[in-house]
């Protein structure tokens, strides 16, 4: 279409200059201001281009005309009228193709702006964003590429770079606040000229949006392209907050979803202790109870009477331990450290002591290895206890009835570090993150019994003593337990 | 993407940066004594000529190689081979074919991609040269067209030797120098700088201005008012054939066909 008409136009320029020159090439011929059509044509068509081509076309053939009147007869009125022509030709030409021109940008602005308001609607993500405008941008500004970055809190988003190098065009702009451009690159046949203008939001710089095109990026242009970063700003900034209020809105559902399983997971596991509790309490309850039925309505003979006083003892002392753990967690569970009374405590004589309390439940496979020259800690003592009871009753339970269960102490620095060390069955990788937990245990435990406080307590225990506690563990290979208390000096 | 990803430092090169003051100052000192010699003893016939090639169109043209950053060098070769081309051509016609040896050391370094610069590497677009052919064949037509009918200059018949010879000349020093110079240097160099239309206006200036101060244009007003119009609208359409096509193959082109039309006219040489 475009073709046909800059050749119907060059077809009637040419047409009409022939005719001027068959009739007499009067200057004065009203056949002159045919020219004005082509021109006014040319210029609506194409702007300023085809209005000054057209015009210098013209001025071109119809100087074929005039300039020969002048030269035969000087400035005669009808030579006159050709000059006035000249002007008039040429004045419409500038002015139409300019006028033109002008419509067209001032439009070309418009949908510029309504495209990037259409590329944004119902998209999320900044970096999706950053890519719609930029593809829009690209067709619409005729550029041979188009840079977006966009300050996201601590992080940059760009389109058209994996980042945003130190002393580039867009950081400098970035950084100074103020447009840059730049004539020339430097490499192609052709200038490739850069535009770079900050996108600003209510006097804050929030990124930089940058044209790149092979060829012209006039004043002109180059204002309309920072009228438009106004306008790319304000939908950037708006895509920028819906993006982070997903973002904000995916992590909160994310934490209440962890949350809400977290408490799931408690709720269960709450339910499980009332009933492992319910046992563990029955348990000795009816030890004692049983035991002291019998010997309320039986004459025995005072070894027997010895014997079931001793289970009567220990059953008892079990009763207590489980008291005193929900007596703990009950602390913990109000974010209360556990009391403790703090002495010189001689660690082989504890360890001693609890591998003694173990053998009279008739486990013999306890072995205790204690560096020469140990310091004592400074721990309170029944705490010391308790934490190796739990232990070591952890091991015996979870380990086979001969296997060997190693009672170990050395010097860590200002620490004493005590281990305890079975071959029993070992903690899964996913259980063994979790066995500090309160109410918490292992899936694979079996008939076992136990109520899920004991770890949880002697870490509490542990941490109280402003010591460390760490668990290495291989399935089917054993467990070693590791803890610190401070050495006295 | 070059905004986001290089690094960039504000501030840009002297438009007249790499020229080769030393060569022009000795092209002109050429020319001054020269001048002098003919003032005082009779000189051979031509010699003047020989002197005016070489302190012109060499001028021009090993300005146009060291911005392209060939050196001084490859334009002092340039200046020798137009030197030579012009003796031979003040003792026969057919000497001017030493003017096409100009265009073949061009050629040669352009081919080893030292003529990027002014526009002398890579794809020569073939729409841009069908552009040329018509800007030629137009402006050329028009100036044998109005030339003879506005001036009442005939063409030259039946000297077609002198014709070649003018052509040769053009090929190999007037349309190889100037285009190099005003198109793949001045223009370039200014449009990188600045713009489009500033390249264009500079370019046109110094090229109109360039020929009005040739010493072959007749000096009638005719001549001068013609020879700045046609110059003109040469000037402009070949800073946009090498905007557009980023090379200087087409605007040579359309030059040629210009001074080919020109050189058929009853005058210059």
């Amino acid at each position: 279409m475009t073709r046909a008409l800059a050749a119907a136009a060059a077809l009637t320029l040419a047409v009409v200059t022939t005719l001027i020159v068959q009739a007499g090439g009067d200057p004065a011929s009203a056949l002159r201001h045919v020219y004005l059509l082509p021109v006014v044509v040319l210029a609506l068509a194409f702007g300023g281009l085809g209005g000054a081509l057209s015009a210098g076309a013209t001025l071109v053939l119809y100087a074929s005309v005039v300039l020969p009147a002048i030269e035969r007869s000087g400035l005669t009125p009808e030579a006159i009228e050709g000059l006035v022509t000249f002007a008039l030709v040429a004045g419409v030409g500038a002015l139409g193709g300019t006028l033109t021109t002008r419509a067209r940008r001032q439009r070309a602005r418009y949908e510029t702006i309504l495209a990037v308001q259409r590329a944004l609607a119902g998209v999320t993500l900044l970096e999706a964003a950053l890519r719609s405008v930029r593809a829009v941008l690209i067709d619409r500004l005729g550029a041979a590429d188009v840079g977006l970055v966009v300050r996201d809190g601590e992080r940059e988003v760009a389109a058209a770079a994996e980042r945003v190098v130190a002393g580039s065009v867009a950081d400098r702009v970035l950084t100074g606040g103020a447009a840059v451009f730049v004539p020339d690159t430097g490499d192609g046949s052709r200038p490739r000229r850069v535009f770079a203008t900050p996108l600003v939001v209510a006097g804050q710089p929030i990124g930089v949006l940058a044209v790149e095109r092979v060829g012209e990026l006039g004043g002109e242009e180059r204002a309309a392209v920072e009228a438009l970063g106004a306008h790319v700003a304000v939908a950037l900034e708006n895509a920028r907050l819906t993006s982070r209020a997903r973002r904000f809105a995916e992590e909160l559902e994310r934490q209440v979803a962890n949350a809400t399983r977290h408490l799931e997971e408690l709720d269960r596991a709450k339910s499980v202790f009332v009933a492992v509790a319910s046992h563990e309490l029955r348990t000795p309850l009816t030890a004692l109870q049983g035991f002291s039925e019998i010997l309320a309505a039986r004459s025995l003979a005072p070894e027997e009477v010895r014997r079931m006083a001793g289970i009567m003892g220990a059953e008892a002392a079990r009763l207590g331990r489980i008291v005193s753990d929900l007596l703990d967690l009950s602390r913990l569970e109000r974010g209360l450290a556990p009391t403790l009374h703090r002495t010189p405590v001689a660690v082989e004589a504890a360890l001693a002591a609890t591998a003694n309390l173990f053998r009279r439940g008739a486990v013999d496979t306890l072995v205790v290895d204690c560096a020469s020259a140990l310091p004592p800690v400074d721990a309170d003592p029944d705490a010391l206890e308790r934490i190796l009871a739990n232990l070591v009753s952890n091991a015996v339970k979870y380990s086979p009835a001969d296997s060997e269960v190693r009672l170990c102490a050395r010097r860590a620095g200002a620490m004493v570090e005590i281990e305890v060390l079975d071959r029993g069955a070992g903690i899964p990788d996913e259980a063994r993150e979790r066995i500090f937990e309160p109410y918490y245990r292992a899936p694979d435990v079996g008939t076992v019994r136990g109520t899920g406080l004991g770890l949880a307590v002697v870490k509490a225990l542990v941490d109280a003593h402003g010591g460390t506690i760490r668990v290495e563990s291989a399935v089917g290979a054993g467990t070693r337990v590791t803890f610190s208390l401070p050495a006295v000096s | 993407m070059w905004a986001l990803d290089r690094p960039w430092r504000p501030g840009t090169r002297p438009l007249l940066a790499d020229t080769p003051t030393r060569l022009l100052v000795t092209l002109a000192g050429a020319v001054a004594a020269g001048l002098l010699l003919a003032d005082r003893i009779p000189l051979p016939p031509g010699a003047l000529r020989v002197v005016g090639v070489a302190a012109g169109q060499g001028a021009l043209l090993a300005t146009a190689l060291a911005w392209a950053g060939c050196g001084t060098r490859s334009g002092v070769v340039a200046i020798v081979v137009l030197v030579a081309a012009a003796v031979a051509t003040t003792l026969d016609p057919a000497g001017a074919l030493g003017y096409l040896l100009v265009p073949l050391w061009v050629a040669w370094l352009a081919r080893s991609g030292r003529l990027a610069a002014l526009g002398l590497a890579g794809v020569v677009p073939g729409r841009a040269v069908l552009a040329a052919v018509l800007l030629g064949v137009f402006l050329g037509g028009h100036l044998l067209v109005s030339a003879s009918l506005t001036l009442g200059v005939r063409l030259r018949a039946g000297r077609g030797g002198l014709v070649l010879a003018a052509l040769a000349y053009d090929v190999g020093a007037n349309v190889l120098a100037a285009e190099c110079f005003f198109r793949g240097a001045l223009f370039n160099r200014a449009q990188r700088r600045w713009s489009f239309a500033t390249g264009l206006l500079l370019a046109t200036a110094a090229y109109v201005v360039r020929y009005l101060l040739d010493p072959l244009l007749p000096k009638s007003v005719e001549w001068v008012v013609g020879a700045a119009f046609y110059l003109t609208l040469l000037s402009a359409g070949n800073c946009w054939l090498f905007w557009w096509s980023g090379s200087l193959v087409p605007g040579g082109v359309a030059a040629l066909l210009f001074f080919a039309a020109y050189r058929l006219l009853g005058t210059g040489a």
